[in-house]
């Protein structure tokens, strides 16, 4: 990793670009079309997350909210960075 | 290997086993794999008027992939036990992911 | 592959299961594929997210079609002790956050 810079750059792998945005707000969407936005807390090479602060969202409606979660890799269609 | 060991000590038990077609079908656990595949024997259908095409089987090869759930004996569970030894597999397996 | 972020050293999270380990012996909610959830406590997981939970209450949604109008009716269940196969598991996350 000789990218030391914040800059979601290009030119880096996917998982450059998931260890640089640890920390920041995400919005991650399952299969399911069910939406989570939170602090990205970690991610594995499975895809599997940890959140913090999170908000789900069903069909655009705000149903729930936890203090920590984790997703389980599978089931996710990607992860962006809300900022 | 957690849950295949854990599902070695429940041999002899009676057991649930709920399938993702949402059939349940209660037994004596006889044996268990690496992917836990699950053998019953002595079978009952729960909810058999639902599911009448089972009423002669006696014993069942269920395959793990098609499990939901497995009901089991309280009793049968010694959880200190359990915990401990998901703490181990958890070291173990610890930065396996990445 | 080159793991970015290190974590500060401790009981913190840097991997996503850290979080689970963290839940060990707590009372956890999980969400389930197929609209449903459960909540009970956490005796055991390993890395596919296989799970066994204890004193277990299951919420199952379903929409009820009557006529043209659609409800979304919920069913509970309990289990003493449940083993939950990792596949059908979405989140996992601790009660009390909501």
């Amino acid at each position: 990793m000789e990218n030391g810079t914040n800059t979601q750059g290009e030119g880096k792998d996917p998982s450059g670009f998931l260890s640089d945005i640890i920390g920041n707000p995400v919005t991650v969407k399952l299969n399911s079309g069910v939406v989570y936005k939170g602090e990205l807390q970690s991610v594995d090479g499975y895809m599997n997350i940890a959140l913090e602060k999170t908000e789900e969202y069903v069909n655009g409606v705000k149903r729930r909210t936890y203090g920590d979660a984790f997703v389980r890799g599978n089931n996710v269609m990607y992860i962006s960075a809300d900022s | 290997m957690l849950f295949f060991s854990f599902f070695k000590t429940l041999i002899d038990h009676e057991v649930t086993v709920e399938l993702k077609n949402d059939i349940q079908i209660r037994g004596t656990l006889k044996s268990v794999d690496q992917y836990l595949n699950i053998k019953l024997d002595d079978i009952q259908v729960v909810e058999e008027i639902k599911y009448p095409h089972l009423s002669s089987v006696k014993n069942v090869f269920i395959r793990g992939s098609v499990v939901r759930y497995v009901h089991l004996p309280a009793a049968a569970v010694d959880v200190p036990l359990l915990e401990d030894a998901t703490r181990r597999e958890a070291a173990q397996q610890a930065g396996k992911g990445k | 592959m080159a793991g970015g972020e290190e974590g500060p050293a401790g009981g913190s999270v840097s991997e996503p299961l850290d979080l689970v380990r963290l839940l060990l012996d707590e009372v956890v909610f999980v969400k389930l594929r197929g609209d449903r959830e459960l909540k009970g406590r956490l005796h055991a997981y390993d890395s596919h997210m296989n799970l066994v939970l204890g004193d277990v209450v299951e919420t199952i949604y379903t929409v009820d079609e009557d006529d043209d109008d659609e409800e979304i009716r919920t069913t509970t269940k309990k289990s003493e002790m449940l083993f939950v196969r990792g596949d059908s598991v979405v989140l996992v996350s601790p009660q009390n956050s909501s």
